[in-house]
């Protein structure tokens, strides 16, 4: 180099989650059909930090499942993730409950945030059932900061709502609401004035976000936060996949233009071309492969963005979003 | 360089190392980091104690004062302050005025660093600073310093996450390895972190990696080496070289970016290794390697920050830079945090 030559080879950068192979140190049974599993690294090492709101992905085999952080944020020595057995979904959750014991190592990628909690004076938590995970280190880290709070937990039935033990130093904070005896959270009641100052934070089944999200719209923009553990149900593409038409994608920083075909994802066309995003869930639940958008307009198909987001047209999930115009420059 | 162009770039919910173990004892320690004047000192009973280094009552700096057992008293007009921050006594006067009370910082010693907390104190409750194992363990033999540069924490990042500028500012230090066909930086992201990570094909060692390890010049070794920004705060770097019999010899570089003001940065950093114990010429030739790298970076750093005046406002960024790219994003979202309900995040 001394002759001012320039280095020849190129290199190649490869962008990936944080993986790592932990050790289940405990498995507990919380609730009806609810376990927490504690992870910690099989050496003892610290572990990277987290905040509320967190998740982590367990690599199972062939398929991969997401679940939120609930145990402490400060303690870097072991996560603690809780698991609804749900005998009819995809087999993730039965996988966990079967098959994963204290002992077992299992293979594990993040942490990644994409509900986090801000700082504000005061909180409504709405939990639904599992939805609670998330919801519990928020509520501690309200409690440290001095926020004024409450959380309205609801969930099938008393004996199936997880950390009930967990949740009692917090006294008349917390509102249980099983629906076997009260019915569906009182959300009209909960939600009826809206609030500067005010953040709702969201989680549980669809039914519940569904609802919130119709009680928000007459929230101050951006009141509303909530998290899916599932993939939003989307309006039918009308005549289906037919419908849909190619669109051209220029990454503007890796110059390069491509074409993205109907029934192909973008976060495909990329990797067929050489750019590699960052990706996870493939379903635009995980937020992972989130691009900004420099020009066209996006067609929003992920579970992430809020309404505001989708019409500021800023950011994309390009594992499921599409294009309502001809051409889509984003920041790649 | 006092912060002047608005707010400072760095988190306050964050761990900083403020000094070495060796630095505080039993006598007032003056400061200047993370935007403010600090006071150190260490109590009877060994407590490492951070306290702002100004009297409530007429701005003294209490550091040229006296410590009069755990008791801090003011040069200016005998106000006297607990460790814990607190006023209790005022000589002209019987009662202590209320509210008279210097800030006091939560503190975790963990030698050889001392690790101060210099944002919300509730915030810090339960955490702890970054684990650093060749600090703790046996095993290692560590060598270590201290300096000051006039550029951003945050470009101090950049430098460390980045591996493509040692052809040019570190040509006679690196390998062959750096240079022809470069194995692919592999990077890898949490919330909080971000690292990089590479393994070399075979190649010999150059002159101080041969003098620091014993290892032959002849021969070939495999190298891996992975750097971490594990906060704000800290960037941990690891160098193997893999000898025979796959002995992994490997050298670990700590170091400590704790910013003075949005110009300057401390750099409290170590250099540990699990080879050649108690070899003091060793020593002396991998403290040359750690010096001699931070000077040559340091004029070009100084000049970027002259330029740019520490705003991460590049024109182009390369590939190669996706970590240092992370590391700005997670000090984003931790500012953002702390800006809190005025400025709410783009999302959730």
């Amino acid at each position: 180099m001394s002759s001012g030559e320039a280095p020849s080879a190129a290199m190649l950068t490869v962008f990936s989650e944080r993986r790592s192979d932990l050790l289940i140190t405990t498995r507990e049974m919380r609730a009806e059909g609810v376990i927490t599993l504690t992870l910690a690294d099989p050496a003892g090492a610290q572990l990277p930090a987290w905040t509320p709101g967190a998740h982590i992905d367990l690599l199972l085999d062939d398929t991969v499942r997401q679940y939120s952080l609930c145990g402490t944020p400060g303690d870097q020595h072991s996560w603690r993730i809780a698991v609804l057995l749900d005998p009819d979904g995809r087999g993730g959750s039965r996988r966990v409950h079967e098959t994963l014991q204290a002992g077992d190592q299992v293979a594990v990628r993040g942490p990644r945030n994409h509900f986090p909690l801000h700082s504000v004076p005061r909180y409504i938590f709405l939990a639904g059932g599992i939805g609670i995970t998330p919801i519990l280190p928020m509520v501690a880290a309200a409690t440290e900061a001095g926020a004024d709070w409450k959380l309205w937990y609801g969930g099938r039935s008393q004996a199936s709502m997880a950390f009930r033990d967990e949740l009692e130093r917090y006294g008349d904070q917390v509102t249980m609401w099983p629906q076997d005896t009260k019915g569906l959270l009182p959300l009209e009641q909960i939600l009826q004035h809206p609030a500067d100052g005010t953040l709702v934070y969201c989680c549980g089944p669809e039914g519940l976000l569904t609802a919130a999200e119709q009680r928000c719209a007459a929230w101050p923009p951006g009141s509303l936060h909530l998290e899916r553990f599932a993939a939003k149900p989307q309006p039918e593409p009308g005549a289906g996949e037919a419908a849909e038409a190619p669109f051209e994608v220029v990454c503007q920083r890796s110059g390069l233009t491509i074409t993205v075909p109907p029934g192909q994802s973008i976060i495909d066309a990329l990797d067929e071309n050489g750019v590699s995003v960052l990706s996870s869930c493939l379903e635009g639940v995980c937020g992972t492969c989130e691009t900004r958008v420099l020009e066209g307009i996006p067609e929003h198909r992920d579970s992430l963005l809020s309404e505001e987001e989708r019409e500021a047209n800023e950011y994309m999930m390009i594992c499921v979003g599409r294009s309502k115009s001809d051409r889509l420059v984003l920041d790649l | 360089m006092t912060d002047t162009a608005g707010p400072p770039n760095y988190p306050l919910n964050c761990w900083y190392v403020i000094a070495t173990s060796d630095e505080v004892g039993r006598s007032l320690l003056a400061r200047q980091a993370l935007g403010r004047r600090l006071l150190l000192f260490r109590t009877a009973d060994g407590q490492a104690t951070v306290l702002d280094d100004r009297c409530p009552h007429r701005a003294a700096p209490l550091s040229m004062g006296t410590l009069d057992g755990d008791r801090v008293v003011c040069a200016y007009h005998g106000f006297t302050y607990a460790s814990d921050g607190r006023c209790v006594g005022v000589p002209s006067q019987r009662h202590v005025p209320y509210g008279a009370q210097v800030r006091s910082y939560p503190v975790v010693e963990r030698p050889p660093f001392v690790w101060v907390w210099p944002g919300h104190p509730a915030r810090s409750r339960g955490t702890e600073p970054p684990d650093l194992p060749p600090l703790r363990e046996s095993g290692w033999t560590v060598l270590g310093s201290a300096r000051e540069m006039a550029v951003n924490y945050l470009l101090l990042h950049d430098n460390a996450l980045d591996r493509t500028h040692f052809p040019y500012v570190h040509p006679h230090r690196i390998h062959r390895g750096y240079v022809e066909d470069p194995p692919p930086l592999r990077i890898e992201v949490s919330e909080t972190t971000v690292s990089y990570s590479r393994t070399f094909t075979p190649a010999p060692l150059i002159g101080w990696q041969h003098d620091a390890t014993g290892l032959s010049a002849d021969t070939e070794y495999v190298q891996r080496e992975t750097g971490t920004f594990v906060s704000p705060a800290l960037h941990v770097d690891e160098m193997d070289i893999i000898g025979p019999g796959q002995r992994v010899y490997r050298g670990v570089f700590i170091r400590a970016f704790t910013p003075v003001d949005s110009g300057r940065t401390l750099i409290i950093w170590r250099g540990a290794r699990n080879y050649a114990h108690h070899d003091e010429s060793v020593t002396a030739r991998l403290r040359e390697v750690y010096e001699g790298t931070m000077t040559e970076d340091q004029p070009l750093l100084e000049a970027i920050q002259a330029t740019t005046g520490g705003a991460v406002g590049y024109q182009v960024s390369a590939a190669a830079d996706a970590a240092a790219i992370r590391a700005y994003q997670i000090v984003e979202a931790m500012l953002a945090d702390e800006r809190g309900w005025a400025h709410p995040r783009r999302r959730d």
